[in-house]
């Protein structure tokens, strides 16, 4: 008998942390598990399997290119460089907004159709809104001596393959 | 003969089928004009009275309106055209060629759609210089504002999506060049062409993603903000216009100070409208729902005529290997097209968000309502030069971006 009333209150008090905690853990987990539905409703948005074209591929034998010459090969979108010191591949795709740049042999450089970047011989970027030189790819031969580009690998403008 | 008619006409309107449909009475009295308007599901999109100034033709030029139109005649359109059309790389462009010469009027309701989509991509953007001159954005109206914005988003965004569909050489490469413009965005511009594309080129993924976007995504939104956007217009008491002055019976406005809910349907704002002279509003039945039928016509018929005589353009099949000479993206981007020959980054990016951003924010940059509902109005002289240099020079970079270049970009005149 006679408890005294603070301690009732203390008991509420208590009550009410409880309540309260369990509230916030209530609502933060509804929140966290609608989140994670969220999460995978977008990551479901993100193909993991692409048909796309294969980024190894045979381009053919050296023999195909003419010395000293610059062949467009349109299906892969790059060209093909044969000069004395070697063969050399350089990407078509624009660094800007991704249209096919063209060959200007006056010039001796690319030029690029949608919005006038130009590059040098190389593929360095000299004029217009181009931020970065043409992509140069990886060259190998194959067990079959068949030219191998693959385009997942950069390459610096100094490679050459030695025929 | 003609008493026959005129009996049947009389047993049919009496009738119970008739009346089942529609509840109001022959409309040649108020109360049967009002009901006419509220009775129907349709139609009370509409007040029941509107304000004499709002009607006037050259205060609104029908801009809203027309773009809804538009809007309906595109989703009409675009249904019959989703009969015959295929979203896969192998069968779309074919499929495009079936509706143009072996579908029945296929060619017709292709160059409507097409010719009425760039219609509403105008008709949208006028409707907001309109709002913006007459300064119809005042509180308590500038979210509605925002809303027209996201409208104009929904509008582009179409276009854009609906351009990749024929997938032919002008939707490749427009997308191409449209969506290479995202990954200049900082830290998750690749992860966008990504996402948008579903894959690292534009292929059938991206096809196919175009189509669920174009068909069903935002048209989906589109919708239901259009919805919005209407509701927010009844709800501040119908379209803008000035201050009303005139006799008013104040005593009607003590009498009931809260209680327009009651009024809904036949006076307009949280005052009763009825109070202001009777001379500012006038019955929508009478006033306003005779010109938009007239103005539906006009507009159907010269859509109609145009696609007659006008074919929407078709390239040549894509083609991932040869990029057109000059490739341009739709005439809408070409001011932005322009300025990413400069900076792709400015362009694309920095530019779009800035007006995006400079666009949602303007409603609430102004302090006072004085010019509301006014043209020109004079207390509203700086940020209508403002807005005006920035409509006209994006005007000019579309201009300089369609007709003054050509190969690779160059400088060129159209003469």
């Amino acid at each position: 008998m006679n408890t005294p009333m603070p301690d009732r209150k203390e008991k509420e008090t208590r009550i009410q942390t409880r309540r309260r905690f369990l509230e916030l853990f209530g609502k933060t987990s509804l929140f966290a598990g609608f989140a994670g539905i969220m999460t995978s409703t977008m990551r479901f948005l993100l193909p993991n399997v692409l048909y796309e074209p294969p980024t190894i591929f045979t381009i053919g034998v050296p023999d195909d290119f003419p010395p000293d010459s610059v062949n467009f090969i349109e299906e892969n979108r790059l060209f093909v460089f044969r000069r004395p010191e070697g063969l050399y591949v350089i990407s078509s795709i624009c660094t800007h907004l991704g249209c096919n740049v063209r060959w200007n042999p006056v010039r001796g450089g690319f030029d690029c159709p949608c919005h006038g970047s130009k590059y040098d011989g190389n593929g360095k970027n000299i004029a217009g809104p181009a931020p970065k030189p043409l992509k140069w790819f990886e060259l190998s031969f194959n067990g079959d001596k068949k030219l191998v580009v693959n385009t997942r690998r950069e390459v610096s403008k100094n490679f050459r393959l030695q025929v | 003969m003609a008493s026959f008619f005129r009996e049947l006409k009389r047993k049919v309107i009496s009738g119970r089928v008739w009346k089942s449909f529609f509840r109001h009475g022959k409309v040649d009295t108020d109360l049967n004009r009002a009901l006419a308007i509220t009775s129907n599901v349709i139609l009370h999109l509409h007040p029941v009275k509107v304000r004499k100034d709002s009607v006037r033709f050259w205060y609104t030029i029908g801009l809203g309106g027309l773009s809804f139109l538009l809007f309906v005649v595109l989703v009409v359109t675009g249904i019959l055209l989703a009969f015959y059309y295929v979203p896969s790389t192998d069968l779309a462009y074919h499929s495009i060629k079936d509706i143009e010469n072996v579908v029945s009027y296929g060619r017709i309701l292709r160059n409507m759609h097409r010719w009425a989509a760039h219609g509403m991509v105008i008709t949208v953007f006028l409707h907001m210089c309109r709002v913006f001159f007459t300064f119809s954005f005042s509180k308590p109206r500038e979210f509605n504002w925002v809303v027209g914005v996201i409208l104009l988003l929904c509008t582009i965004g179409l276009s854009f999506t609906g351009y990749l569909l024929p997938w032919d050489q002008l939707a490749f490469w427009a997308i191409t060049v449209g969506t290479s413009m995202a990954t200049y965005a900082p830290l998750i511009g690749e992860k966008i062409k990504y996402f948008l594309l579903g894959g690292n080129i534009v292929g059938q993924g991206a096809l196919l993603r175009f189509y669920v976007l174009h068909c069903y995504v935002l048209p989906a939104i589109i919708t239901v903000f259009l919805g919005i956007h209407f509701w927010r217009i009844r709800k501040d008491g119908g379209i803008s216009g000035p201050v009303l002055t005139g006799e008013v019976e104040k005593a009607s406005v003590t009498k009931f100070p809260q209680k327009s809910y009651g009024l809904m349907e036949v006076a307009s704002g949280r005052e009763v409208t009825a109070e202001y002279n009777p001379e500012h509003h006038v019955f929508t039945w009478t006033h306003l729902l005779p010109k938009e039928l007239l103005a539906t016509i006009i507009a159907i018929t010269l859509l109609n005529f145009v696609s007659v005589f006008f074919d929407a353009p078709l390239e040549q099949l894509a083609d991932p290997r040869v990029t057109p000479n000059p490739a341009k993206a739709p005439w809408y981007f070409l001011g932005l097209q322009e300025l990413v020959h400069y900076s792709a980054f400015l362009g694309g990016v920095l530019l779009p968000a800035l007006i995006i951003i400079g666009l949602v924010v303007v409603p609430y940059l102004s302090k006072s309502d004085q010019g509301t509902g006014e043209w020109f109005s004079r207390y509203r002289l700086l940020p209508n030069i403002i807005f005006g240099t920035f409509v006209v020079s994006m005007l000019l970079l579309i201009i300089i971006g369609t007709f003054f270049r050509g190969e690779n970009w160059q400088f060129v005149t159209p003469w």
